[in-house]
């Protein structure tokens, strides 16, 4: 059943590469025949449609979240949900600003997150290589050792971790969670499994050609592989920046918390403030439209656009 | 299979799939000592920057975790060796039964759908067209999306008697509609709902990474062939995919059997014991009653079980390689 | 082309990496240390939105120049999870605040309390309410500062417009009566029974002297009935439903969704704020939890909320003479000033919380304050905390329709017998 793939598996460069090949209507090449263009039309049509539904149905407990923002504490869990306010609470996104430090608290998250995604990215996709490229005795297990801790679940090890950042007297510091969350498995795995599918005939010419295995990582894989590099960018970063309960542990100072620790102080030993909670989520998901925005160009322009020569 | 699959060892020889390719640098036939040695210097000197950071502080605290499985320990006093004790007292209770039978319905549940949309929706935006950048947002919505209002909007839309969805059972002729999350049989089929919706906009932007990847002369010779749509995508894009889904797979797996926030924000694992699932055991035993040993002692069986159903899917995998 | 990009994230990194420096950009830097005060740990949570924790520091300063308390700010959610990472740690925070009864049998049974049956001796036992709770074994390992204990909020605007007298002294009988004839007369609930097991068990337990740990619950029969007779009644909210959407007892009353909320006396300042900002406009009272018989003795349930001293403080001492003070009159005095209820009830405490701002002025008001008895939520032993996950997972399902009353409690019986007293 593979064997269109294999027939075809000849070396190829980065340009032959489909960007928007893959979907149940793959592209049409070259030679246009009208009919098919205007099957193509109605294609989109249809995507479009589609496409439409399927927001509206994703979007509506975000929709909760906006409309939860613009009401005051007391209307936020009324049964049944009210979609519009009563009143428009606009004052809640001024509030925020001064009921916490929630610039401070923004700067605290980018930071952590801008540290991590770049140290998970850089090691990840260089240790990537080391499983994917390079073949050296013991190398196999050494990955199955990574994957397999993938499958403890942190609960078990977070005590045992937390100790060890106390020895090194590193908790409640930044330090603490920029060591546990930017050497993850995760990475690697995913950085991995992308060398994978990049032919190897690409690093032997390479190699031939006099570049060193460091040489083939930055020019011949690294420029293959941005739309994998994107996405491990943003996943890392939405994780980061969303994770609450490693910065609840790690870090105590207020000075130090993040986005997400300064929401949940809305919540008291017996109540909540959810208005203000809801108005800090909708903030807080700024930073990742951005970077998504961004980002998501990579999953299509990435491998067309970066020519690669030799 | 080539060679790697004697010296590695079942699992990673699935993963190293495509598999016919030979791996750079061991292009030369083995033998040549000096060659292999080298080889070793420079895998571990690109491995190593992650590697350190890995070892010390993940792969050590989980080592130290699993060793506590064999002992009493409450945080405070000095840790005491018990042998199986705290296996035997986890047979012995109905509730770690009754979470394991949750968690792998859930994953049971879970992977599957989650799989299969994500791969769906990535082709489905995978193209060139006005705005696509958007939907692709939307898509990705849901992962992004306070838990909190997650919960509370889909426990709306699952009540029994005013939620819309059991007014459209009602209105298609179903007069006794399910519970959903305040029924024990309803509660998780509600939660695997919930969650799959959540997840996919998560998995469709691994595979839209992996579509990347597929060459495009692929599909013209395909359709020089005169290939149908299904035909491209059964013959093309599918085996393109495969060290994409290898991973997606796992992950997905692997993040099932450990579910734990979205549980504990819609249902608490109620009603009753009908959603609770391991990972609440081991939070609750271990960091709230502070029996880390017993709590250790479910870990190492949580993992045991992934690990189990981890090596099956590279068994499968591997043989479809072939 | 690649490497310029990665050179530029190396660049930001290392940028950002300066700009902050591990300094934490929220805030100002804490304060080292104060010029030859003793530095005297306490962990909190939520400490800019529980006014109290201030009060009672800032009163301790004035009392004390040679203290400097330094609050230790944890979450309110999970703050029991991140004590015990922390003492998991060898953290020498010297005062540890208990947050309710369940939390502080784990710490003290695990050991990492300090005993301060000395300090407790030298309090005014008979006036510091839910004392006698806090004794395991023979020693104290905490004392409560606060106590908050349950009432039955009301909304007079809803009782005048569907006809009905003001409760007090109720029956249940009477209590169901009442909400089910405001429920039928306006468009509001009679009454809103938050979703919590408490509601339930610990008034059971407290009005008829029945054991939450002991293994049998017929004593529950009754306040089931109530609670499901309620809803299927259609006078208060399905449980199920309120559970689901996670409704806020704040939201049913202040909203005037619900007529009456049976609640903590917490509830009373954040009510007060609401009709302060304009939220919440009606008039309301406070009566007595409804009780077995009318005439009686008024007994309700209280949740005490206390101090210990982390067994491994580095200032046990001073940490000691600090909750000797919190929980006595002066300590009583500074909480009650704003609104919280303290453990230490004495006329004169009564009188100052009733001369805050907006508080009923009623003289049934004033009664509801007093209940004759205010029994624990839950009894304090190693038990407490597995027997309530049994009480609450049974609970769920009776209430959510899925086992029929007697079966549920016999359930409770059979698993709490197995599970955990065997």
């Amino acid at each position: 059943m593979s064997g269109l793939v294999k027939e075809t598996s000849v070396p190829r460069t980065a340009d032959s590469r489909a960007p928007e090949g893959g979907g149940f209507d793959a592209p049409a090449p070259m030679r246009r025949v009208p009919a098919k263009e205007v099957r193509q039309r109605r294609g989109d049509r249809i995507t479009y449609a589609v496409l439409c539904v399927l927001v509206v149905l994703l979007m509506v407990p975000f929709i909760w979240m906006v409309s939860s923002s613009l009401k005051h504490d007391n209307q936020v869990f009324t049964v049944p949900i009210q979609w519009i306010p009563e009143e428009f609470v606009w004052s809640n996104y001024a509030d925020i600003w001064e009921r916490i430090p929630m610039l401070g608290y923004v700067q605290n998250s980018l930071y952590l997150a801008v540290i991590i995604t770049c140290l998970q990215v850089l090691t990840g996709s260089l240790a990537a290589y080391g499983f994917a490229k390079v073949r050296f005795p013991g190398r196999d297990w050494l990955f199955l050792g990574y994957i397999a801790t993938i499958a403890v679940p942190w609960q078990a090890y977070m005590v045992p971790q937390y100790i060890m950042m106390q020895r090194m007297e590193l908790t409640n510091t930044f330090w603490s969670l920029i060591l546990l969350q930017a050497f993850g498995a995760f990475g690697v795995f995913l950085m991995r499994q992308y060398y994978m599918t990049i032919p190897d005939e690409l690093c032997e010419a390479a190699r031939i050609d006099g570049l060193s295995e460091y040489g083939i990582w930055a020019r011949v894989i690294l420029p293959l592989s941005k739309p994998a590099l994107a996405t491990l960018a943003l996943l890392t970063f939405v994780n980061t920046w969303n994770d609450y309960m490693g910065p609840f542990i790690y870090l105590t100072s207020n000075r130090l918390w993040t986005v997400q620790l300064g929401l949940r102080s809305f919540v008291g030993q017996f109540d909540a403030e959810f208005a203000m909670i809801m108005t800090g989520s909708v903030i807080s998901v700024v930073p990742i439209l951005i970077i998504f925005l961004i980002g998501q160009k990579h999953f299509i322009e990435g491998i067309a656009t970066s020519g690669m020569k030799g | 299979m080539n060679t790697s699959s004697i010296e590695a060892g079942p699992l990673a020889a699935a993963a190293a799939e495509p598999a016919a390719r030979p791996a750079a640098g061991g292009g030369r036939p083995a033998g040549n000592r000096r060659q292999a040695r080298r080889n070793t210097l420079i895998g571990w000197s690109f491995i190593l920057p992650n590697f350190l950071g890995f070892l010390a502080f993940t792969l050590i605290p989980v080592i130290a975790a699993f060793g506590l499985a064999f002992m009493h320990w409450n945080s405070f006093s000095t840790p005491r060796w018990v042998g199986l004790e705290n296996f035997r007292t986890m047979f012995a209770s109905e509730t770690f039964w009754i979470a394991l039978r949750n968690t792998v319905v859930y994953t049971i549940g879970h992977v599957p759908l989650t799989l299969a949309l994500a791969l769906g929706l990535a082709l489905l935006v995978n193209r060139k067209l006005k705005g696509i950048g958007l939907f692709r947002v939307a898509i990705f919505f849901p992962y992004i999306t306070s838990l909190v209002a997650v919960a509370v909007v889909w426990n709306m839309l699952f009540n029994p008697e005013s939620g819309p969805i059991n007014q459209f059972l009602m209105w298609i002729g179903i007069s006794d509609p399910p519970g959903w999350t305040s029924s024990t049989t309803w509660a998780m089929p509600a939660v695997i709902i919930t969650s799959v919706w959540r997840d996919m906009g998560y998995y469709m932007v691994l595979y839209l990474a992996g579509l990347q990847a597929i060459p495009r002369e692929l599909y013209e010779a395909a359709e020089v062939d005169g290939a149908s749509a299904w035909q491209r995508f059964w013959n093309v894009t599918l085996p393109g995919l495969r060290p994409t889904t290898f991973f997606v797979v796992v992950m997905l797996t692997v993040a099932s059997f450990k579910v734990f926030d979205l549980i504990v924000v819609m249902t608490e694992g109620g009603p009753g014991r009908s959603t609770t699932v391991l990972s609440q055991l081991i939070y609750r035993e271990g960091i709230l009653q502070g029996e880390f040993g017993y709590s250790s002692a479910i870990s190492l069986v949580l993992f045991l079980l992934v690990l189990g159903v981890t090596v099956v899917q590279f068994r499968i995998q591997q043989r479809r390689e072939r | 082309m690649k490497r310029r990009i990665l050179s530029t994230a190396s660049v930001l990194a290392v940028g950002a990496l300066a700009l902050t420096s591990c300094a934490g950009a929220a805030g100002t830097a804490d304060d080292g240390g104060a010029e030859g005060r003793t530095p005297l740990t306490v962990s909190v949570w939520n400490y800019e939105g529980t006014p109290e924790f201030a009060a009672l520091f800032d009163a301790y300063e004035a009392a004390n120049p040679d203290i400097d308390i330094q609050p230790v700010d944890i979450l309110a959610d999970n703050y029991a999870e991140k004590v015990t990472t922390m003492l998991a740690g060898g953290d020498d925070t010297d005062v540890l605040t208990m947050k309710n009864v369940i939390d502080y049998s784990r710490f003290a049974n695990r050991g990492q309390l300090e005993d301060i049956s000395d300090v407790v001796a030298d309090l005014p036992g008979d006036e510091l309410a839910g004392l006698d709770a806090f004794e395991l074994d023979g020693a104290y390992y905490a004392a409560p500062y606060r106590q908050d204990f349950w009432l039955l909020y009301y909304n007079k605007d809803l009782f005048d417009a569907a006809g009905v007298d003001y409760p007090e002294d109720m029956t249940w009988e009477e209590y169901e009566q009442v909400a089910e004839k405001i429920a039928a007369e306006t468009d509001a609930d009679g009454t809103y029974q938050h979703v919590w097991r408490s509601l339930v068990h610990s008034t059971a337990a407290a009005q008829s002297g029945g054991d939450l740990i002991g293994g049998d619950y017929g004593f529950l029969k009754d306040r089931y009935e109530t609670a499901l007779n309620l809803q299927d009644a259609g006078a208060s909210l399905a449980w199920s439903t309120a559970t689901s959407q996670q409704t806020g007892y704040g939201s049913m009353f202040e909203t005037e969704k619900a007529a009456m909320v049976p609640m903590g006396t917490w509830y009373i300042a954040a009510l007060l704020k609401a009709q302060n900002d304009g939220v919440a406009d009606f008039d309301w009272g406070l009566a007595a939890m409804p009780q077995l018989e009318s005439g009686g003795e008024v007994t309700t349930f209280g949740s005490p909320t206390s101090f210990a001293v982390n067994g491994n403080a580095a200032h046990s001492q001073e940490a000691r003479e600090f909750i000797a003070w919190a929980a006595g009159e002066e300590g009583a005095a500074a909480i009650a000033e704003i609104g919280v209820v303290p453990a230490l009830r004495t006329d004169a405490i009564t009188e100052a919380y009733f001369g805050i701002d907006g508080m009923p002025g009623d003289d049934g008001s004033a009664a509801a304050f007093s209940p004759d008895v205010s029994a624990l939520e839950m009894p304090v032993s190693e038990l407490s905390s597995d027997v309530d996950q049994i009480l609450t997972e049974e609970h769920q399902l009776i209430m959510s329709g899925e086992k029929s009353v007697d079966a549920g409690i016999a359930d409770m019986e059979k698993r709490v017998k197995n599970e955990v007293l065997d």
